[in-house]
Protein backbone atom coordinates (compact mmCIF):
# COMPACT_ATOMS: atom_id res chain seq x y z
CA UNK A 1 0.00 0.00 0.00
CA UNK A 2 1.48 3.46 -1.12
CA UNK A 3 0.84 6.64 1.19
CA UNK A 4 1.44 9.83 0.37
CA UNK A 5 3.17 10.35 3.49
CA UNK A 6 4.17 7.18 5.30
CA UNK A 7 4.50 7.30 8.96
CA UNK A 8 8.15 5.97 9.02
CA UNK A 9 9.64 9.10 6.54
CA UNK A 10 10.41 12.61 7.92
CA UNK A 11 7.11 14.61 7.62
CA UNK A 12 7.14 15.98 4.18
CA UNK A 13 4.26 18.10 4.35
CA UNK A 14 4.29 19.71 7.79
CA UNK A 15 1.11 21.84 7.49
CA UNK A 16 -1.47 19.43 5.12
CA UNK A 17 -4.58 20.26 4.27
CA UNK A 18 -6.13 16.93 5.76
CA UNK A 19 -4.70 14.46 7.76
CA UNK A 20 -6.18 10.93 9.26
CA UNK A 21 -4.51 8.61 11.31
CA UNK A 22 -5.66 5.44 12.18
CA UNK A 23 -9.43 6.67 11.97
CA UNK A 24 -12.31 3.85 12.24
CA UNK A 25 -15.70 4.83 11.98
CA UNK A 26 -18.37 1.96 13.24
CA UNK A 27 -21.69 1.93 13.35
CA UNK A 28 -24.50 0.12 15.52
CA UNK A 29 -27.14 -1.94 13.19
CA UNK A 30 -29.58 -4.75 13.80
CA UNK A 31 -27.71 -6.73 12.35
CA UNK A 32 -24.57 -5.74 14.77
CA UNK A 33 -21.67 -2.84 14.72
CA UNK A 34 -20.93 -2.15 10.91
CA UNK A 35 -17.23 -0.79 10.43
CA UNK A 36 -17.46 1.39 7.39
CA UNK A 37 -14.04 2.61 7.58
CA UNK A 38 -11.06 0.59 9.03
CA UNK A 39 -7.74 2.23 10.05
CA UNK A 40 -7.61 4.87 7.30
CA UNK A 41 -4.65 7.15 7.18
CA UNK A 42 -4.33 9.84 4.77
CA UNK A 43 -2.61 12.77 4.03
CA UNK A 44 -3.69 15.53 1.59
CA UNK A 45 -1.24 18.67 1.06
CA UNK A 46 -2.57 22.40 0.73
CA UNK A 47 -4.31 22.89 -2.45
CA UNK A 48 -4.02 18.89 -3.50
CA UNK A 49 -7.14 17.31 -5.65
CA UNK A 50 -7.66 14.14 -4.44
CA UNK A 51 -10.34 11.91 -5.83
CA UNK A 52 -11.86 8.93 -3.78
CA UNK A 53 -12.49 5.85 -6.30
CA UNK A 54 -13.91 2.80 -5.08
CA UNK A 55 -17.24 0.30 -5.12
CA UNK A 56 -20.29 1.39 -3.10
CA UNK A 57 -20.43 0.44 0.32
CA UNK A 58 -16.34 1.53 0.80
CA UNK A 59 -16.75 4.36 2.95
CA UNK A 60 -15.90 6.99 0.15
CA UNK A 61 -19.22 9.34 1.84
CA UNK A 62 -18.40 8.53 5.30
CA UNK A 63 -14.82 9.76 5.00
CA UNK A 64 -16.28 13.16 3.57
CA UNK A 65 -18.57 13.47 6.35
CA UNK A 66 -15.71 12.68 9.10
CA UNK A 67 -13.21 15.49 7.39
CA UNK A 68 -16.78 17.73 7.68
CA UNK A 69 -17.58 16.83 11.23
CA UNK A 70 -21.02 15.22 10.18
CA UNK A 71 -20.06 12.24 11.63
CA UNK A 72 -17.69 11.86 14.46
CA UNK A 73 -14.49 9.18 13.96
CA UNK A 74 -15.02 6.55 16.40
CA UNK A 75 -11.38 6.23 16.58
CA UNK A 76 -7.83 7.83 15.58
CA UNK A 77 -6.92 11.20 14.81
CA UNK A 78 -8.53 13.51 12.17
CA UNK A 79 -7.20 16.93 11.94
CA UNK A 80 -8.41 19.72 8.91
CA UNK A 81 -6.41 22.86 7.89
CA UNK A 82 -4.02 22.73 11.07
CA UNK A 83 -7.22 22.44 13.66
CA UNK A 84 -10.19 19.50 14.58
CA UNK A 85 -12.78 19.26 12.12
CA UNK A 86 -15.26 20.98 14.82
CA UNK A 87 -13.47 24.31 14.33
CA UNK A 88 -12.35 24.27 10.21
CA UNK A 89 -16.25 23.56 10.05
CA UNK A 90 -16.91 26.98 12.37
CA UNK A 91 -14.35 28.80 10.95
CA UNK A 92 -16.27 27.94 7.16
CA UNK A 93 -13.22 26.94 5.77
CA UNK A 94 -15.50 23.25 4.87
CA UNK A 95 -17.43 23.73 1.59
CA UNK A 96 -19.26 20.83 0.59
CA UNK A 97 -21.43 19.88 -2.61
CA UNK A 98 -23.77 16.97 -1.92
CA UNK A 99 -24.87 14.39 -5.03
CA UNK A 100 -28.41 16.17 -5.47
CA UNK A 101 -27.75 19.71 -5.85
CA UNK A 102 -29.99 20.55 -2.26
CA UNK A 103 -30.85 23.53 -3.41
CA UNK A 104 -33.89 25.24 -1.46
CA UNK A 105 -36.82 24.98 -3.48
CA UNK A 106 -38.30 27.97 -2.61
CA UNK A 107 -35.14 30.14 -3.57
CA UNK A 108 -34.07 31.26 -6.76
CA UNK A 109 -30.64 30.29 -7.61
CA UNK A 110 -29.40 33.95 -6.58
CA UNK A 111 -30.81 33.49 -2.95
CA UNK A 112 -29.74 30.03 -2.94
CA UNK A 113 -25.99 30.88 -3.15
CA UNK A 114 -26.81 33.77 -0.65
CA UNK A 115 -28.05 30.96 1.69
CA UNK A 116 -24.68 30.84 3.51
CA UNK A 117 -23.89 34.28 4.34
CA UNK A 118 -27.48 34.39 6.29
CA UNK A 119 -27.15 31.40 8.63
CA UNK A 120 -25.01 30.68 11.18
CA UNK A 121 -23.38 34.19 10.84
CA UNK A 122 -21.42 33.86 7.98
CA UNK A 123 -21.88 36.85 7.51
CA UNK A 124 -18.33 37.61 8.46
CA UNK A 125 -17.00 35.50 5.98
CA UNK A 126 -17.86 36.53 2.82
CA UNK A 127 -16.09 35.57 -0.83
CA UNK A 128 -14.11 38.53 -2.61
CA UNK A 129 -16.57 37.79 -4.98
CA UNK A 130 -20.13 38.65 -4.77
CA UNK A 131 -22.83 35.78 -5.20
CA UNK A 132 -23.98 37.48 -8.29
CA UNK A 133 -20.87 37.33 -9.60
CA UNK A 134 -20.20 33.23 -8.43
CA UNK A 135 -23.10 32.56 -10.08
CA UNK A 136 -21.23 34.59 -13.16
CA UNK A 137 -18.34 32.34 -12.43
CA UNK A 138 -20.19 29.13 -12.74
CA UNK A 139 -21.36 30.00 -16.09
CA UNK A 140 -25.07 31.51 -14.40
CA UNK A 141 -25.51 34.85 -15.51
CA UNK A 142 -28.93 35.58 -16.67
CA UNK A 143 -30.12 32.83 -14.34
CA UNK A 144 -30.31 34.66 -11.06
CA UNK A 145 -33.90 34.95 -10.74
CA UNK A 146 -34.56 31.46 -11.61
CA UNK A 147 -36.05 28.81 -9.36
CA UNK A 148 -34.65 25.34 -9.21
CA UNK A 149 -37.22 23.80 -10.88
CA UNK A 150 -36.87 25.76 -13.82
CA UNK A 151 -32.93 24.65 -13.70
CA UNK A 152 -31.21 21.60 -15.64
CA UNK A 153 -29.58 19.22 -13.89
CA UNK A 154 -26.49 20.67 -14.37
CA UNK A 155 -27.31 24.05 -13.73
CA UNK A 156 -28.33 23.34 -10.39
CA UNK A 157 -25.13 21.38 -9.69
CA UNK A 158 -23.30 24.68 -11.26
CA UNK A 159 -25.66 27.09 -8.07
CA UNK A 160 -24.47 24.23 -5.66
CA UNK A 161 -21.00 24.60 -6.57
CA UNK A 162 -21.22 29.34 -6.11
CA UNK A 163 -23.02 27.94 -2.79
CA UNK A 164 -19.94 26.17 -1.53
CA UNK A 165 -17.88 28.84 -2.99
CA UNK A 166 -19.69 31.77 -0.81
CA UNK A 167 -17.50 31.68 2.20
CA UNK A 168 -14.01 31.35 0.46
CA UNK A 169 -13.64 27.78 1.68
CA UNK A 170 -10.08 26.29 2.03
CA UNK A 171 -11.62 22.73 1.23
CA UNK A 172 -14.34 21.89 -0.77
CA UNK A 173 -15.31 18.36 -0.64
CA UNK A 174 -17.50 17.02 -2.87
CA UNK A 175 -19.70 13.79 -3.05
CA UNK A 176 -20.48 12.53 -6.39
CA UNK A 177 -21.78 15.89 -7.39
CA UNK A 178 -21.77 15.28 -11.40
CA UNK A 179 -23.27 11.57 -10.74
CA UNK A 180 -26.47 12.19 -11.88
CA UNK A 181 -25.75 13.89 -14.99
CA UNK A 182 -25.23 13.07 -18.60
CA UNK A 183 -22.32 12.55 -20.02
CA UNK A 184 -21.69 15.62 -22.01
CA UNK A 185 -22.67 17.92 -18.99
CA UNK A 186 -20.71 15.59 -17.03
CA UNK A 187 -16.93 16.32 -18.58
CA UNK A 188 -18.03 19.96 -19.48
CA UNK A 189 -18.42 20.46 -15.75
CA UNK A 190 -14.84 18.26 -15.05
CA UNK A 191 -12.83 20.89 -16.99
CA UNK A 192 -15.18 23.58 -15.33
CA UNK A 193 -14.33 22.38 -12.07
CA UNK A 194 -10.00 21.93 -12.57
CA UNK A 195 -10.17 25.93 -13.56
CA UNK A 196 -11.92 26.99 -10.39
CA UNK A 197 -9.53 24.67 -8.54
CA UNK A 198 -6.62 25.98 -9.99
CA UNK A 199 -8.05 29.96 -9.88
CA UNK A 200 -8.93 29.53 -6.11
CA UNK A 201 -6.48 27.38 -4.75
CA UNK A 202 -8.25 25.38 -2.51
CA UNK A 203 -8.05 21.58 -1.69
CA UNK A 204 -10.45 19.59 -3.21
CA UNK A 205 -11.92 16.09 -2.20
CA UNK A 206 -14.43 14.25 -4.59
CA UNK A 207 -15.90 11.29 -4.61
CA UNK A 208 -16.61 9.49 -7.52
CA UNK A 209 -17.73 6.14 -8.80
CA UNK A 210 -16.19 7.03 -12.68
CA UNK A 211 -12.76 5.94 -12.98
CA UNK A 212 -12.36 8.18 -16.06
CA UNK A 213 -13.51 11.16 -13.73
CA UNK A 214 -11.36 10.33 -10.77
CA UNK A 215 -8.07 9.74 -13.25
CA UNK A 216 -9.30 13.27 -14.96
CA UNK A 217 -9.68 15.32 -11.61
CA UNK A 218 -7.39 13.75 -9.14
CA UNK A 219 -3.56 15.00 -8.90
CA UNK A 220 -4.18 11.45 -6.86
CA UNK A 221 -6.53 8.91 -6.96
CA UNK A 222 -7.68 6.98 -3.66
CA UNK A 223 -8.74 3.54 -4.63
CA UNK A 224 -11.00 2.13 -1.84
CA UNK A 225 -11.94 -1.35 -1.17
CA UNK A 226 -15.54 -2.33 0.58
CA UNK A 227 -16.34 -4.38 3.78
CA UNK A 228 -15.07 -2.83 5.98
CA UNK A 229 -14.11 0.69 4.16
CA UNK A 230 -10.61 1.04 3.78
CA UNK A 231 -7.81 2.53 1.78
CA UNK A 232 -6.39 0.14 -1.35
CA UNK A 233 -3.97 2.01 -2.85
CA UNK A 234 -3.29 5.62 -3.88
CA UNK A 235 -2.07 6.40 -7.28
CA UNK A 236 -0.52 9.49 -8.39
CA UNK A 237 -1.96 11.22 -11.58
CA UNK A 238 0.99 12.26 -13.60
CA UNK A 239 -0.95 14.16 -16.06
CA UNK A 240 0.26 17.89 -16.98
CA UNK A 241 -1.69 20.93 -16.11
CA UNK A 242 -3.92 22.27 -16.76
CA UNK A 243 -5.64 19.52 -18.29
CA UNK A 244 -8.23 19.30 -21.10
CA UNK A 245 -10.63 16.55 -22.21
CA UNK A 246 -8.65 15.48 -25.20
CA UNK A 247 -6.18 14.40 -22.80
CA UNK A 248 -8.54 11.33 -22.06
CA UNK A 249 -7.67 9.70 -25.24
CA UNK A 250 -3.87 9.95 -24.68
CA UNK A 251 -2.19 6.58 -23.63
CA UNK A 252 -0.95 7.92 -20.95
CA UNK A 253 -4.65 8.59 -19.46
CA UNK A 254 -5.66 4.89 -21.05
CA UNK A 255 -3.14 3.52 -19.07
CA UNK A 256 -3.70 4.97 -16.40
CA UNK A 257 -7.40 4.31 -16.39
CA UNK A 258 -6.49 0.51 -17.02
CA UNK A 259 -4.21 0.17 -13.60
CA UNK A 260 -7.49 1.84 -11.53
CA UNK A 261 -9.83 -0.61 -13.32
CA UNK A 262 -7.37 -3.56 -12.28
CA UNK A 263 -7.06 -2.25 -8.70
CA UNK A 264 -10.93 -2.03 -8.27
CA UNK A 265 -11.81 -5.54 -9.62
CA UNK A 266 -9.41 -6.96 -7.08
CA UNK A 267 -11.04 -4.54 -3.97
CA UNK B 1 -36.83 34.76 -17.23
CA UNK B 2 -33.91 36.20 -18.58
CA UNK B 3 -32.61 34.63 -21.92
CA UNK B 4 -30.98 31.28 -21.13
CA UNK B 5 -27.51 32.54 -21.40
CA UNK B 6 -26.23 29.18 -21.62
CA UNK B 7 -28.03 28.01 -25.23
CA UNK B 8 -28.74 31.58 -26.50
CA UNK B 9 -26.16 30.20 -29.73
CA UNK B 10 -28.57 27.44 -30.78
CA UNK B 11 -31.90 29.58 -29.84
CA UNK B 12 -32.14 30.54 -33.24
CA UNK B 13 -32.15 27.16 -34.59
CA UNK B 14 -34.86 25.70 -32.02
CA UNK B 15 -37.57 28.17 -32.74
CA UNK B 16 -38.56 28.67 -36.18
CA UNK B 17 -41.00 32.03 -37.31
CA UNK B 18 -44.04 29.57 -38.70
CA UNK B 19 -46.98 31.68 -37.50
CA UNK B 20 -49.57 29.69 -38.99
CA UNK B 21 -48.60 26.80 -37.51
CA UNK B 22 -47.88 28.54 -33.81
CA UNK B 23 -51.56 30.30 -34.70
CA UNK B 24 -53.41 26.35 -34.67
CA UNK B 25 -51.81 25.49 -31.70
CA UNK B 26 -52.49 28.56 -29.54
CA UNK B 27 -56.27 28.18 -31.33
CA UNK B 28 -56.10 24.49 -30.36
CA UNK B 29 -54.81 25.24 -26.51
CA UNK B 30 -57.50 28.15 -26.33
CA UNK B 31 -60.32 25.88 -27.79
CA UNK B 32 -59.48 23.17 -24.78
CA UNK B 33 -59.38 26.06 -21.77
CA UNK B 34 -62.74 26.65 -23.03
CA UNK B 35 -64.21 23.34 -23.00
CA UNK B 36 -62.77 22.54 -19.42
CA UNK B 37 -64.87 25.37 -18.50
CA UNK B 38 -67.99 25.34 -20.49
CA UNK B 39 -68.65 21.83 -20.01
CA UNK B 40 -69.28 21.65 -16.44
CA UNK B 41 -71.09 24.45 -16.71
CA UNK B 42 -73.27 23.17 -19.42
CA UNK B 43 -73.57 19.98 -17.75
CA UNK B 44 -75.38 21.95 -14.66
CA UNK B 45 -77.54 23.91 -16.33
CA UNK B 46 -78.89 20.86 -18.56
CA UNK B 47 -79.22 18.70 -14.55
CA UNK B 48 -81.61 22.20 -13.57
CA UNK B 49 -83.61 22.36 -16.44
CA UNK B 50 -84.46 18.55 -15.70
CA UNK B 51 -84.92 19.44 -12.19
CA UNK B 52 -87.39 22.03 -13.36
CA UNK B 53 -89.08 20.10 -16.02
CA UNK B 54 -89.57 17.10 -13.73
CA UNK B 55 -91.34 19.27 -10.98
CA UNK B 56 -93.67 20.68 -13.51
CA UNK B 57 -94.54 17.49 -15.44
CA UNK B 58 -94.54 15.35 -12.05
CA UNK B 59 -96.69 17.82 -10.26
CA UNK B 60 -93.89 17.56 -7.50
CA UNK B 61 -95.30 19.54 -4.38
CA UNK B 62 -93.29 22.29 -3.12
CA UNK B 63 -92.26 21.13 0.11
CA UNK B 64 -91.13 17.54 -1.11
CA UNK B 65 -88.60 19.15 -3.94
CA UNK B 66 -88.68 23.18 -4.81
CA UNK B 67 -88.48 23.72 -8.47
CA UNK B 68 -85.02 25.93 -9.15
CA UNK B 69 -87.02 28.92 -9.74
CA UNK B 70 -88.25 28.76 -6.36
CA UNK B 71 -85.46 28.41 -4.92
CA UNK B 72 -83.91 31.45 -7.18
CA UNK B 73 -86.72 33.42 -5.70
CA UNK B 74 -86.33 32.70 -2.24
CA UNK B 75 -82.79 33.49 -2.61
CA UNK B 76 -83.96 37.04 -3.87
CA UNK B 77 -86.97 37.37 -1.46
CA UNK B 78 -85.17 36.90 1.81
CA UNK B 79 -81.87 37.55 0.99
CA UNK B 80 -81.12 39.78 4.05
CA UNK B 81 -82.18 36.61 6.43
CA UNK B 82 -79.96 34.07 4.58
CA UNK B 83 -77.39 36.62 5.06
CA UNK B 84 -77.92 37.61 8.84
CA UNK B 85 -77.93 33.73 9.45
CA UNK B 86 -74.73 33.48 7.20
CA UNK B 87 -72.77 36.08 9.27
CA UNK B 88 -72.66 34.13 12.93
CA UNK B 89 -71.50 30.87 10.67
CA UNK B 90 -68.95 32.50 8.65
CA UNK B 91 -67.75 33.70 11.93
CA UNK B 92 -67.42 30.85 13.56
CA UNK B 93 -66.15 28.58 11.07
CA UNK B 94 -63.54 31.53 10.39
CA UNK B 95 -62.50 31.79 13.96
CA UNK B 96 -62.71 27.59 14.55
CA UNK B 97 -60.31 27.44 11.31
CA UNK B 98 -58.05 29.37 12.67
CA UNK B 99 -57.60 28.23 16.32
CA UNK B 100 -57.73 25.03 15.12
CA UNK B 101 -54.71 25.21 12.47
CA UNK B 102 -52.82 27.45 14.61
CA UNK B 103 -53.42 24.83 17.54
CA UNK B 104 -52.70 22.03 15.56
CA UNK B 105 -49.32 24.02 13.74
CA UNK B 106 -48.05 24.81 17.98
CA UNK B 107 -48.51 20.80 18.27
CA UNK B 108 -46.62 20.17 15.02
CA UNK B 109 -43.86 22.33 15.79
CA UNK B 110 -43.25 20.53 19.37
CA UNK B 111 -43.84 17.02 17.64
CA UNK B 112 -40.77 17.54 15.21
CA UNK B 113 -38.35 19.27 18.08
CA UNK B 114 -39.62 16.57 21.10
CA UNK B 115 -40.13 13.17 19.76
CA UNK B 116 -40.93 12.08 23.19
CA UNK B 117 -43.81 14.17 23.09
CA UNK B 118 -45.16 12.55 19.80
CA UNK B 119 -44.86 9.38 20.73
CA UNK B 120 -46.85 10.20 23.95
CA UNK B 121 -50.12 12.13 22.29
CA UNK B 122 -50.07 11.43 18.74
CA UNK B 123 -51.76 8.24 19.60
CA UNK B 124 -54.60 10.19 21.68
CA UNK B 125 -54.91 12.60 18.63
CA UNK B 126 -55.58 9.67 16.75
CA UNK B 127 -58.21 8.21 18.80
CA UNK B 128 -59.66 11.83 19.38
CA UNK B 129 -60.23 12.17 15.81
CA UNK B 130 -62.11 8.52 15.26
CA UNK B 131 -65.29 9.78 17.32
CA UNK B 132 -67.46 11.60 15.33
CA UNK B 133 -68.04 14.99 15.32
CA UNK B 134 -71.79 14.45 16.42
CA UNK B 135 -71.06 12.88 18.96
CA UNK B 136 -68.07 15.09 20.90
CA UNK B 137 -70.58 18.36 19.44
CA UNK B 138 -73.32 17.59 22.20
CA UNK B 139 -70.49 17.57 24.99
CA UNK B 140 -68.80 20.95 23.94
CA UNK B 141 -72.33 22.63 24.16
CA UNK B 142 -72.57 21.19 27.43
CA UNK B 143 -69.46 22.10 28.50
CA UNK B 144 -69.68 25.68 26.56
CA UNK B 145 -72.93 26.53 26.78
CA UNK B 146 -75.18 27.57 23.82
CA UNK B 147 -73.63 30.41 22.69
CA UNK B 148 -70.64 31.21 19.93
CA UNK B 149 -68.17 29.21 21.69
CA UNK B 150 -68.94 25.58 21.16
CA UNK B 151 -69.18 26.48 17.64
CA UNK B 152 -66.05 28.07 17.42
CA UNK B 153 -64.81 24.96 19.69
CA UNK B 154 -66.27 22.28 17.03
CA UNK B 155 -65.01 24.08 13.90
CA UNK B 156 -61.71 24.06 15.54
CA UNK B 157 -61.52 20.53 16.81
CA UNK B 158 -62.81 19.20 13.09
CA UNK B 159 -59.74 21.16 11.33
CA UNK B 160 -56.97 20.45 13.82
CA UNK B 161 -56.41 16.84 13.28
CA UNK B 162 -55.67 16.95 9.39
CA UNK B 163 -53.98 19.84 9.78
CA UNK B 164 -51.54 17.99 12.65
CA UNK B 165 -51.04 15.36 10.27
CA UNK B 166 -49.85 17.10 7.48
CA UNK B 167 -48.00 19.83 9.48
CA UNK B 168 -45.68 17.02 11.17
CA UNK B 169 -45.21 15.41 7.65
CA UNK B 170 -44.35 18.54 6.21
CA UNK B 171 -41.34 19.43 8.92
CA UNK B 172 -40.26 16.45 8.45
CA UNK B 173 -39.97 16.49 4.62
CA UNK B 174 -36.68 18.08 4.55
CA UNK B 175 -33.79 15.81 3.33
CA UNK B 176 -30.89 14.21 4.98
CA UNK B 177 -28.01 16.63 2.53
CA UNK B 178 -30.57 19.82 3.51
CA UNK B 179 -29.75 19.07 7.36
CA UNK B 180 -26.25 18.54 6.49
CA UNK B 181 -26.18 21.54 4.99
CA UNK B 182 -27.54 23.29 7.42
CA UNK B 183 -24.96 21.68 10.16
CA UNK B 184 -21.81 22.47 7.83
CA UNK B 185 -23.04 25.99 7.82
CA UNK B 186 -23.21 25.71 11.49
CA UNK B 187 -27.02 27.09 11.21
CA UNK B 188 -29.05 27.51 14.92
CA UNK B 189 -32.25 25.52 15.49
CA UNK B 190 -34.01 28.64 15.03
CA UNK B 191 -32.61 29.03 11.57
CA UNK B 192 -32.70 25.25 10.90
CA UNK B 193 -36.32 25.68 11.59
CA UNK B 194 -37.77 28.99 9.85
CA UNK B 195 -35.21 28.69 6.61
CA UNK B 196 -35.91 24.89 6.17
CA UNK B 197 -38.45 23.40 7.91
CA UNK B 198 -41.23 25.68 7.82
CA UNK B 199 -40.63 26.44 4.35
CA UNK B 200 -40.75 22.76 3.16
CA UNK B 201 -43.81 22.19 5.08
CA UNK B 202 -45.87 25.03 3.03
CA UNK B 203 -46.97 22.41 0.40
CA UNK B 204 -48.13 20.17 3.04
CA UNK B 205 -49.89 22.60 5.29
CA UNK B 206 -51.56 24.00 2.10
CA UNK B 207 -53.21 21.07 1.40
CA UNK B 208 -54.51 20.57 5.22
CA UNK B 209 -56.12 24.26 4.99
CA UNK B 210 -57.67 23.67 2.31
CA UNK B 211 -59.66 20.48 3.63
CA UNK B 212 -59.97 22.56 6.97
CA UNK B 213 -61.43 25.24 4.92
CA UNK B 214 -64.18 22.82 3.90
CA UNK B 215 -64.70 20.93 6.96
CA UNK B 216 -64.35 24.36 9.43
CA UNK B 217 -67.83 25.41 8.06
CA UNK B 218 -69.36 22.07 8.71
CA UNK B 219 -67.99 21.96 12.34
CA UNK B 220 -70.22 25.57 12.53
CA UNK B 221 -73.36 24.25 11.15
CA UNK B 222 -73.13 20.91 13.10
CA UNK B 223 -72.87 23.04 15.94
CA UNK B 224 -75.54 24.54 15.35
CA UNK B 225 -77.70 22.00 14.87
CA UNK B 226 -77.26 20.77 18.32
CA UNK B 227 -78.89 24.41 19.96
CA UNK B 228 -78.91 27.17 17.90
CA UNK B 229 -81.04 30.37 17.09
CA UNK B 230 -78.97 32.18 14.38
CA UNK B 231 -76.85 30.50 11.61
CA UNK B 232 -76.81 28.51 8.37
CA UNK B 233 -77.27 25.69 10.62
CA UNK B 234 -80.15 26.93 12.80
CA UNK B 235 -82.19 27.94 9.57
CA UNK B 236 -81.28 24.45 8.10
CA UNK B 237 -83.26 22.75 10.72
CA UNK B 238 -85.85 25.84 10.90
CA UNK B 239 -86.86 25.65 6.95
CA UNK B 240 -87.20 21.54 7.87
CA UNK B 241 -89.39 21.88 10.67
CA UNK B 242 -91.82 24.26 8.89
CA UNK B 243 -91.61 22.13 5.34
CA UNK B 244 -90.38 25.41 4.05
CA UNK B 245 -88.15 23.66 1.16
CA UNK B 246 -87.37 26.50 -0.63
CA UNK B 247 -86.21 28.34 2.08
CA UNK B 248 -84.22 24.79 3.03
CA UNK B 249 -83.07 24.68 -0.16
CA UNK B 250 -81.78 28.41 -0.54
CA UNK B 251 -79.88 28.16 2.38
CA UNK B 252 -77.91 25.17 1.54
CA UNK B 253 -76.99 27.37 -1.53
CA UNK B 254 -75.66 30.22 0.62
CA UNK B 255 -73.78 27.41 2.96
CA UNK B 256 -72.02 26.20 -0.39
CA UNK B 257 -71.27 29.71 -1.48
CA UNK B 258 -69.49 30.63 1.48
CA UNK B 259 -67.24 27.35 1.95
CA UNK B 260 -66.45 28.15 -1.99
CA UNK B 261 -65.18 31.23 -1.35
CA UNK B 262 -63.57 30.14 1.67
CA UNK B 263 -61.60 27.31 -0.48
CA UNK B 264 -61.05 29.73 -3.14
CA UNK B 265 -59.14 32.32 -0.49
CA UNK B 266 -57.04 29.22 0.75
CA UNK B 267 -56.32 28.36 -3.00
CA UNK B 268 -55.13 31.98 -3.58
CA UNK B 269 -53.14 32.34 -0.72
CA UNK B 270 -51.20 28.92 -1.57
CA UNK B 271 -50.71 30.46 -5.34
CA UNK B 272 -49.14 33.50 -3.52
CA UNK B 273 -46.98 31.43 -0.91
CA UNK B 274 -46.15 29.22 -3.29
CA UNK B 275 -44.78 30.91 -6.63
CA UNK B 276 -41.82 28.04 -6.29
CA UNK B 277 -43.69 24.62 -6.08
CA UNK B 278 -43.44 22.54 -9.48
CA UNK B 279 -46.92 21.52 -8.51
CA UNK B 280 -48.38 24.69 -8.44
CA UNK B 281 -46.54 26.23 -12.08
CA UNK B 282 -46.67 23.23 -14.25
Amino acid sequence: MSQVAPDSAPVVDADPAIRLRDVTVRFPSERGVVTALEAINLTVPRGGFLTLLGPSGCGKSTLLRVVSDLLPATSGEVSVLGTTAKAARARRDIGFVFQDASLLAWRTALENVELPLEVGGGDKRRSAQKPRELLALVGLSGWEGAYPHELSGGMRQRVAIARALVNDPKLLLMDEPFGALDEITRDRLNEELLRLWENTGATILFVTHSIYEAAFLGQQVMLMAARPGRVREVVPVTLANPRHIAMRETPQFIELAAHLRRVLEGC
Amino acid sequence: MAAPALSSSSANQVFVADDATQAQFEAAARMAAWRRRLLPLGAAILLLVVWQVAVVVFQIRPFIAPAPTAVVATLADKFWLLVSNLAPTAVEAIAGFLIGNSAAILLATVFVHQRTAEEAFFPIAVMVHTIPVMAYAPILVLLLGNGMEAKVAIAALICFFPTLVNMTRGLRSVSPQQMELMRILSASPSEIFFKLRLKSSLPYLFSALKIASATSVIGAIVGEWIGATTGIGALIIQATYNFDSPLLYATIVVGSVFSAAFFAVISWLERVFLKWNVSQTA
